[in-house]
């Protein structure tokens, strides 16, 4: 099950990201954030000439292999003086969610955070999703009233990630 | 062993172990001196066997830790260096025995020990003792370091002896098992003579022997051993001790690889060195040996391979966790080095989940602070971000007593770069924002808050502005709302201002203007208002011109973005004087912002700015913002920016930094100052501006007058400025209008008012200006019937009748037809002029400037009389007429209506009246010509009406037409009214005709006197006027008698006779020549008689008739009288 897409920019801003529990939407800003690291090292890694053939999808970003479990959940509230803020730094070190990397040829990244304990999620349904993914931002940059670098808030491409992350459940 | 030493890397595998620590009561930054120069003393060259030996100290250590020595004998404390201070030789034993209290801790272990001691003198210290060195002072002690050097000598010595009795002792003896604290208890019972054990202990040694050769620089041998412990514990399954020597063979590796090192930190090893140590290690420096050991020796691929099996034996036991936490760290170092980051990712995820158990706060701090250090080092920028927060959250957690707020915001800091934000406003002010805004914006406040909890409400401030100005897009209205309270209540205990600030790690945070607070759009330069603009006198303004082009237009238009910034702005300003720049500013947020002390910044020019305080409501749209200040000195002026301070903060914008604000140029130019005048008058002040205001206008009266009537203007001109009023010109200038303006409209004499120049400051001067109103009189074509009806002929030949004078009453007997017809005339007319004063003094007027103060004048003319119909008639005289003018009253008043030489003439509201006035006729060749000069570039039409103007004012100011209402008068003038028709008639004929009779000038009622039988003399004499010559003209006299009863007798050959002919002949006559005949009559009766001269024109041939009226001769009346009989009697 996807718990997250995001699309992010050239530039390395998000223009699209949407995770499904929408209480805690800042904890995959930061798990996609971070996934950054991986997907730049990746694209880097592959030489300049081999760019046209380059596999566009960059498979697993971190890993799931069995490590264990960090035991101690960190909470640590924050506050400030107009409003609290609690924020759970449980977050990727508890570690149920694999996250999926896909970058354009425009260097545009897609990532797919998903979660780790539904084994049933096969790598070809990844590679479909992002795929399905890619189409629809095609379509939205074929928008002429889309500004490339802004934020997406096209309704038909929210629909088809909506259906994705229902789907895949 | 439960602390795991995160800055461990490979090549620590071959550095012995010593422990410096402080016994007694040592100062700490005394022992931290010591131990600083004990620690440079890390590399020690042994002298005969050319081996180098690494030395790592350590001034703390665990004795937990020291258990597992065995396992990796880097890990054993062999040597000890205690630093001590000892006061006296009474103190001396009791020092002696902490050192020995000391030694025990690590007693199992050490090689050797050494005290370090201080402050001692005397007999104690004269001894010369091996493991103890006495030094006056922490100051002087010369010889630490040979100390040290000696100390580590004796390390080696023992170091090799064990080396070389493991390595030795294969057979005979029974190999002891060495083994990890926790595994002791598994071994008791076992059987120690079986196979298995046997292998075990021979592994396990040949992997200690392969540590201790590495330690002691024989890189080659320690291969070699580590390769067969290997295979001995493979063989047994003993996996731990088969992981430690994988890692061992790694580190050897590692170091054979990558003698720099891979702790990224200058550690003093001398690569050369170290190679040399290798091929001297002792046993052969054949090539067998190289070859020998490039084989033993694994390749960097295989270093990972290996350490990956290593750490998976580790993982197994969940003891070993903390060597399993080195051995990642370690790898993860080698693969940065060899710029491995995915792999090194790998190790590093492992890391973060190997359990350690209950860390304490501080550890965690440690451990999460090491791996974002370890995620840069490989180049996971946002990784090592997201840890050293983990870290500075870890600093605050609420399970700790005192939270460290200081060091949460340093570690805060540090992750900036992560997330890619620099506290410099300026790098977003390029563009709109980039970069993954909730996370930044959620670092923001964290910082906000862990430098407000840290006692630094600045910080806060500073963070918040950051926040707000550069995120301002991205908060929605509710968190704005929040950011800004909250910012409120910080500059409340600490106003944020413009000075950078500096932490004390040196970091600089640069002030962050509100320049979105709110946002200008434009900022436009006004000038001074009309009546203050100076203005440059002609003629200097020349030189001025740029010369960069030969050409005086062209449609290429030089300009880049960059000069139209620093444009000049073609007015100036005026020091002293109050000057507006207007700024177009509009609200973010969706409340009320208040901004206070808005002021400009200025370069250039002394300026004092007045700061305006402003209210803008939520989110306004465009708004403009005037600020004001006043230029003190001359010069040029830059409008650089503007001052806020919004929600206590206060701001400088630069307009540099700011890329969106249109501006039509910053730079004006101040001149010198110039005084001011303040204009009042007698008049009200109107209150509608003048029609086609081309220019603005300082003032503008407005007055009300009849047709004709003049009114005199008080000007008043004040210096309210701070300048000497020096110079002073007037000017006016009439706008146009359609109605014909008569005479002069205004007129002043300024002759008073300049001899009060200077005018100081605070005086003033007055002028006095009169307005004088004289439209035309005439009264159209409608009212032309009224009185047209008694038949009198206008032109024709002269009628000589006596003098009539026509007054008829017509208003009550024939009112006038409708009211619409009266509206017609009766509306208001208006007249509008402009006065301008230019006046200069002071500094300015030495520069060549001046200043205008301009007053309009607003007259509305109502009408007083008109004169609806002109006809003449002619006089009894030959050259006088009669000139008859209908006279209407338009007003609703009763009007005396006067002229020079004549009776007053009443007339009721809406009355006409006819009035005659004699006039001499008119000469206007009198009248001066043009000169040649202007006759031939006018356009003769022009010309021709100049001349009619001129001949109209002539007759104007000859009849002098006043007319009286109640208290008003006025005069009128008939210049619009006459006709070319009339005109003729008033003007006197070009040809001349003078009848003399008896020596004596006669004209139609002069009665000339003669005696009977005299002879009586006639002259007639012609003088031509007319530009043609004329002639020749007969001229007949024909005399009759006149009965009064309308019989004429023309018989009378017997009364009168002619000397001569009757009949006279007259020459041509060329222009302005003249020609006389001369005749002669003589009487022979007494009687009245008449002499009709007749006329006749000879001059057929030259086909052109000359008008009738030219000839206009007067009738002789001559009265003979009986002649004194004197002679006769």
């Amino acid at each position: 099950m996807a718990v997250c897409i995001a699309v992010i920019a050239k530039e390395n801003y998000p223009l699209y990201i949407r995770s499904v529990p929408v209480q805690n939407e800042l904890k995959f800003h930061y798990t996609v954030h971070t996934s950054l690291d991986v997907v730049e090292e990746k694209i880097s890694a592959v030489g300049k000439a081999m760019a046209d053939q380059r596999e566009l999808y960059l498979g697993l970003l971190y890993p799931t292999e069995d490590y264990k479990v960090y035991p101690s959940h960190m909470i640590i509230v924050y506050y400030t003086p107009v409003c609290m803020f609690f924020i759970l730094i449980e977050n990727i070190l508890l570690y149920r969610h694999t996250r999926y990397g896909y970058v354009t040829n425009s260097k545009v990244k897609f990532v797919i955070v998903a979660d780790s304990s539904n084994t049933s999620l096969r790598d070809n349904e990844i590679r479909s999703m992002f795929r399905k993914l890619h189409n629809s931002f095609t379509d939205v940059m074929c928008n002429p009233f889309y500004n490339p670098g802004d934020t997406i808030q096209s309704k038909a491409f929210d629909s088809m990630v909506s259906a994705m992350m229902v789907q895949a459940s | 062993m439960s602390i795991p030493d995160y800055m461990q890397c490979a090549e620590d595998h071959q550095t012995v172990l010593v422990v410096v620590q402080p016994v007694g009561i040592v100062p700490e930054d005394e022992f931290f001196r010591i131990y600083k120069r004990i620690t440079s003393v890390a590399q020690v060259s042994i002298r005969d066997s050319q081996r180098n030996l690494y030395i790592r100290y350590r001034h703390h250590y665990l004795p937990e830790n020291n258990e597992w020595g065995d396992f990796q004998t880097h890990r054993k404390v062999v040597g000890l260096i205690s630093v001590t201070t000892c006061g006296s030789a009474k103190e001396w034993p009791q020092t002696s025995d902490r050192f020995h209290c000391q030694k025990d801790v690590f007693g199992a272990t050490l090689y050797d020990s050494r005290l370090l001691v201080f402050g001692l003198q005397g007999e104690i210290a004269e001894q010369q003792r091996t493991d103890v060195a006495f030094y006056p002072s922490y100051d002087d002690c010369p010889d630490v370091e040979k100390r040290v050097e000696d100390f580590v000598e004796s390390i080696f010595i023992v170091l090799e002896s064990k080396r070389l009795d493991r390595a030795t002792d294969k057979s005979g003896d029974k190999i002891p098992l060495l083994c990890v604290p926790f595994e002791k208890k598994d071994f008791v019972g076992l059987d120690t003579d079986s196979r298995h054990y046997k292998k075990r202990c021979q592994g396990r040694m040949r992997k200690h022997v392969g540590d201790l050769c590495l330690q002691a620089g024989m890189l080659q041998d320690a291969l070699v051993h580590y390769h067969m412990a290997v295979e001995l514990l493979r063989s047994v399954n003993d996996f731990l001790w088969l992981g430690a020597a994988l890692e061992g063979l790694c580190s050897a590796s590692v170091i054979f690889h990558y003698p720099g090192g891979t702790a990224g930190k200058a550690s003093g090893r001398e690569p050369s060195l170290a190679h040399g140590a290798l091929t001297a290690n002792g046993i052969s420096a054949d090539t067998s040996s190289e070859i020998g050991r490039a084989k033993n020796c694994l390749g960097p691929e295989d270093i990972i391979e290996k350490y990956k099996e290593a750490i998976s034996y580790y993982g197994k036991y969940k003891n070993a966790g903390v060597i399993e936490l080195e051995a990642c760290v370690k790898a993860v170092r080698v693969l940065a080095i060899q710029k491995r980051a995915m792999e090194a990712s790998e190790f590093l995820q492992n890391a973060v989940y190997i359990n350690l158990g209950q860390l304490s706060e501080e550890e965690k701090i440690q451990r999460y602070s090491i791996l974002s250090e370890l995620y840069h080092l490989i180049g996971f920028h946002r990784k090592s971000a997201f840890f050293k927060r983990v870290a500075a959250m870890q600093c605050v957690a609420p399970t700790i007593p005192e939270p460290g707020w200081r060091a949460c915001y340093k570690l805060l800091l540090e992750t900036l770069s992560g997330y890619s934000l620099c506290l410099d406003p300026k790098d977003f002010s390029k563009g709109s924002h980039r970069g993954w805004a909730a996370v930044q914006v959620r670092l923001l406040h964290e910082l906000v808050y862990a430098s407000r909890r840290m006692g630094n409400p600045g910080l806060s401030v500073r963070h918040l502005s950051f926040l707000l100005q550069t995120m301002l897009d991205l908060l929605s209205d509710q968190e704005k709302k929040e950011v800004t309270q909250s910012l409120e209540n910080y500059t409340s205990k600490c106003p944020g201002g413009m000075e950078v600030l500096t932490l004390p790690d040196g970091l600089k945070l640069p002030p962050v203007p509100l320049s979105k607070l709110p946002i200008v759009r434009s900022v436009k330069l006004l000038d001074l208002p009309v009546s203050l603009r100076p203005h440059k006198q002609k003629g200097l303004l020349e030189n001025n011109m740029s010369s960069k082009s030969p050409f005086i237009y062209s449609p290429i238009i030089m300009h880049t973005r960059g000069e139209e910034r620093t444009k000049k702005i073609e007015f100036r300003w005026v020091q002293g004087d109050v000057c507006e720049v207007q700024l177009m500013v509009y609200n973010p947020m969706p409340f009320e912002l208040r901004v206070e002390h808005m002021g400009l910044l200025t370069s250039g020019v002394e300026f004092e700015a007045l700061p305006a305080a402003l209210s803008l409501p939520a989110e306004s749209g465009l708004y403009p913002v005037t600020l004001v200040g006043v230029p003190r000195t001359a010069g040029n002026i830059n409008i650089s920016g503007y001052h806020t301070s919004v929600f206590g903060v206060t701001s400088d914008c630069l307009l540099d930094g700011l890329p969106s604000v249109r501006t039509s140029g910053c730079v004006v130019e101040v001149i010198p100052s110039l005084p001011r005048l303040q204009l009042s008058t007698s008049l009200p002040r109107s209150a509608h501006p003048l029609r086609p205001s081309k220019e603005e206008l300082s003032s503008s009266v407005s007055v009300q007058l009849f047709n004709g009537e003049t009114q005199q203007l008080t000007i008043t001109l004040e210096n309210i400025g701070s300048e000497d009023l020096e110079t002073l010109e007037v000017t006016s200038k009439t706008c146009n209008t359609k109605e014909k303006l008569f005479g002069e409209f205004l007129s002043w004499d300024l002759e008073e008012a300049v001899s009060q120049l200077p005018l100081k400051p605070g005086q003033s001067v007055t002028l006095t200006v009169n307005v004088k109103v004289r439209l035309d009189f005439s009264g159209g074509e409608n009212l032309l019937q009224d009185l047209n009806d008694d038949g009198i002929s206008v032109t024709g030949l002269p009628i000589s009748s006596p003098l009539r004078q026509v007054l008829k009453p017509r208003a009550e007997t024939k009112p006038l037809g409708s009211e619409s017809s009266k509206t017609d005339y009766n509306h208001v007319k208006t007249l509008e002029a402009v006065m301008t004063f230019k006046y200069s003094g002071g500094a300015g007027k030495m520069e060549g400037y001046y200043r205008d103060l301009s007053l309009g004048v607003h007259v509305d003319v109502e009408p007083s009389v008109f004169f609806t119909r002109v006809s003449t008639l002619p006089a009894t005289r030959t050259r006088q007429c009669h000139l008859l003018l209908d006279v209407f009253n338009s007003t609703e008043h009763e009007l005396m209506v006067s002229a020079n030489n004549n009776q007053d003439l009443v007339l009721h509201p809406s009355e006409c009246q006819r009035m005659a006035i004699q006039v001499a006729k008119f000469d206007f060749h009198t009248l001066p010509q043009p000169d040649q000069e202007a006759v031939r570039y006018t356009n003769p039409k022009l010309l021709e009406e100049e001349r009619l103007h001129a001949q109209a004012s002539m007759i104007s100011s000859t009849l002098g037409i006043t007319w009286n209402i109640i208290s008003f008068d006025g005069e009128a003038s008939v210049e619009g009214v006459l006709n070319q028709l009339v005109l003729e008639h008033l003007q006197l004929a070009p040809l001349q005709w003078d009848v003399v009779v008896n020596g004596k000038p006669c004209d139609c009622d002069i009665i000339a006197d003669c005696k009977v039988g005299d002879a009586v003399p006639l002259e007639v004499k012609l003088t031509n006027r007319s530009k043609n010559a004329v002639g020749p003209f007969a001229l007949t006299v024909v005399p009759f008698q006149d009965y009064q009863n309308g019989v004429q007798n023309y018989d009378l050959q017997d009364a009168v006779t002619f000397i001569g002919s009757n009949t006279f002949y007259i020459d041509m006559v060329k222009p302005t020549e003249n020609s006389a005949c001369m005749g002669a009559l003589l009487f022979l009766y007494t009687g009245d008689f008449y002499l009709n001269i007749k006329f006749q024109d000879d001059s057929a041939g030259q086909g052109k008739e000359l008008p009738p009226s030219w000839f206009g001769l007067p009738s002789v009346h001559i009265k003979a009288l009986e002649a004194p009989i004197e002679a006769g009697a």
